[in-house]
C-alpha cells in the first residue's frame, strides 16, 4: 500500500502539465478551485491514478472530490480495500 | 454574497471572449436563406457549422411533409408519450428507423439530449457498471448521473485500455456492464474502432451502446452509420441517433436488437414525463429516413468535400484534429486566439463554431467545422480562402486582440 507522500508526490506529478502558472500544490488545494483544473483534465488525471495504482475511481466518487488532500485519502483507501 | 457570485470567474471569461467582438455562443441569424446560407444584418454568411450533413432542412419532400403535418395533426401534441402525446407519425417514425436498422425495437424521443439522458439512464441499474468513453457527449456524462450506476471512463478511442478496465472490474455482481461509445466524435470528427469495441465488450458479456448522432445518415451503404460501415451493425444492442442532424428536425431515437427494450418506455424519467415532439418535427424526419436509405450521392459528395477541405486545410499548415470526415476541426493555441480568429473568419462571410474548455477534449481550443452534402467546391475554396486570409492576417489579427485586451 503506498503511503500518503508518495500518493501526493504522484498527484502532483500528473497533476504538473495542467499547472501552467506552477501554482502551489498543497493537500489543502482545491484542484479546480486553486489550482484551476478544468473538469476535463480532472478526469485525465483520475485515469493516470487508476493505472498506476490498479485501482478503478468511479465517476460518481471523483465529483465528491474537491482538494488534493481527499484525493490522495481516496487513493489510500481504494488502494487498501 | 449574490447568487450569481460562483459564477464571477465564468463571467470574466465571457468579458474577455466579448471583448474579440461578437458572442459566439450566442449568434443571431437574422435569417437562414438556404442550408448553406444565412444573413446577419447585411451580410451574407456562409454556414459551415450547422451539423447539417445531409442538407436536408430544405428539401422539398422534408418541408412538405413537415409543413402537411401542421395542417393535419395541428402544432403541438401537448403531451407526453405517456398519455396523450403519441400519434400515429410517432410510431410510424419508429417503425421506419428500426426497419432501417434492422432492430426490433426503436423509441423516439422529444430531443437528442433526452435521448442518452433517458437510454442511459434507464438501462444502468444500480448494480450495473457504465464503461464510457472518456470523450464522450455531455448528453452521455448526464445520462450516467442519473442513474445509481458506477461510472468508469475508459481512453478516448482505445478498447485495449477498456478491455483492461473491464478485466479491473472482474465480476458485477447482481448487474452487467454497459460500455458507452460514440461512432463519430463530434468536437475532433475522429471515428470510433466499433468492431473492435464490440469484440471486447462481448467478450466480457457486456452491452454496447453506440451514440450515433454524428454518424447516422453520413456512414454506411444505407446511411446506419458507423457500425454499418465496419460490419457489425447487428451485432451492437443499442443504437441512439439525433434528428437535429442528418434528419434535418428535432429529436431523437434509441435503437436495440433486444425487444426487451421496449419496457424502458414504462421507467425512462426524460421520455415520460415531458411532451412528445411535434408532428411537424417527426413527419420531417420520418421524410428524411427515407432520403437517408437512398442517399449515396449526398453521402459521397459529403465525403469529397470533407476531402477537399481536409487536403486544403492541411497544405496551408494548419494543424488538424483528426483524419478527413464530415467534421474538420482545427487546433488554435488557446481560447482568446481562437475567439479572435472566429471573429476574423465571420467578418470574411464564414461561419464555423468556436468551441473552447470543458466542452471540448484535451482542454483544446477550436475551429470546428461541419459540412454539408448541400457544399459546392466552391463553397469550400470560399472556406480555404477564409482560412489563408487569417494565416496571412496573423500579425494584425494579435495586434488587434493585444489592443482589445488592454481596451
Amino acid at each position: 500500500m503506498p503511503t500518503r507522500d508518495e500518493v501526493y508526490d504522484k498527484i502532483c506529478e500528473l497533476l504538473k502539465p495542467y499547472n501552467p502558472k506552477n501554482r502551489p500544490i498543497e493537500m489543502s488545494s482545491g484542484i479546480m478551485t486553486d489550482l484551476e483544473v478544468d473538469s476535463t483534465a480532472v478526469f485525465d488525471i483520475i485515469m493516470g491514478l487508476e493505472d498506476h495504482y490498479d485501482i478503478s475511481i468511479p465517476m460518481e466518487m471523483v465529483s465528491d472530490i474537491k482538494t488534493v488532500g481527499e484525493l490522495t485519502t481516496a487513493i489510500i483507501q481504494l488502494t487498501s480495500a | 454574497m449574490s447568487l450569481f457570485d460562483k459564477y464571477a470567474p465564468l463571467q470574466a471569461r465571457v468579458d474577455v471572449m466579448m471583448k474579440m467582438g461578437r458572442d459566439a455562443l450566442g449568434l443571431q441569424f437574422d435569417d437562414i436563406i438556404s442550408t448553406t446560407r444565412a444573413r446577419i444584418g447585411n451580410r451574407e454568411i456562409l454556414l459551415a457549422g450547422t451539423n447539417n450533413y445531409l442538407g436536408l432542412t430544405f428539401d422539398e419532400d422534408c418541408m412538405k411533409a413537415a409543413k402537411d403535418a401542421v395542417d393535419n395533426h395541428g402544432t403541438g401534441t401537448t403531451g407526453s408519450r405517456i398519455a396523450n402525446g403519441t400519434y400515429s407519425e410517432h410510431i410510424d417514425l419508429e417503425k421506419s428507423l428500426a426497419d432501417h436498422l434492422g432492430m426490433p425495437s426503436c423509441i423516439v424521443f422529444t430531443t437528442g439530449y433526452q435521448t442518452n439522458l433517458s437510454a442511459i439512464s434507464g438501462l444502468a441499474g444500480d448494480k450495473d457498471v457504465v464503461f464510457m468513453d472518456a470523450d464522450a457527449h455531455a448528453c452521455i456524462i448526464d445520462g450516467t448521473r442519473l442513474t445509481g450506476a458506477s461510472t468508469i471512463r475508459f481512453r478516448h478511442n482505445n478498447p485495449e485500455d477498456l478491455d483492461k478496465r473491464l478485466k479491473r472490474q472482474g465480476e458485477i455482481e447482481g448487474g452487467n456492464a454497459l460500455v458507452v461509445i460514440e461512432g463519430l466524435y463530434s468536437m475532433f470528427g475522429d471515428v470510433a474502432p466499433i468492431d473492435e469495441f464490440v469484440e471486447v465488450t462481448h467478450n466480457h458479456g457486456g452491452y454496447l451502446f453506440i451514440d450515433e448522432a454524428h454518424s447516422y445518415g453520413v456512414f454506411g451503404p444505407t446511411g446506419c452509420g458507423l457500425a454499418e460501415e465496419q460490419g457489425v451493425l447487428d451485432k451492437v444492442d443499442f443504437i441512439s441517433g439525433t434528428f437535429s442532424k442528418s434528419l434535418a428536425s428535432v429529436g431523437g431515437f434509441c435503437a436495440s436488437r433486444h425487444p426487451e427494450f421496449e419496457i424502458l418506455r414504462k421507467v425512462m424519467r426524460p421520455y415520460m414525463f415531458t411532451a412528445s415532439a411535434t408532428p411537424a418535427n417527426i413527419c420531417a424526419a420520418l421524410a428524411a429516413v427515407e432520403k437517408v436509405k437512398q442517399g449515396e450521392a449526398l453521402r459521397a459528395n459529403l465525403k469529397a468535400r470533407g476531402q477537399q477541405l481536409h487536403k486544403g486545410l492541411s497544405e496551408m499548415g494548419y494543424d488538424l484534429c483528426a483524419d478527413a470526415s464530415p467534421v474538420i476541426a482545427v487546433r488554435r493555441p488557446n481560447e482568446v486566439v481562437a475567439a479572435m480568429e472566429w471573429n476574423g473568419l465571420m467578418e470574411n462571410g464564414v461561419y464555423v463554431n468556436l468551441a473552447v474548455p470543458p466542452g471540448t477534449p484535451q482542454s483544446s481550443s477550436l475551429l470546428r467545422i461541419s459540412l454539408s452534402a448541400a457544399h459546392t467546391e466552391d463553397d469550400i475554396n470560399i472556406i480555404l480562402k477564409a482560412f489563408s486570409d487569417l494565416k496571412d492576417n496573423q500579425g494584425q489579427l494579435m495586434s488587434d486582440m493585444s489592443a482589445k485586451l488592454q481596451g
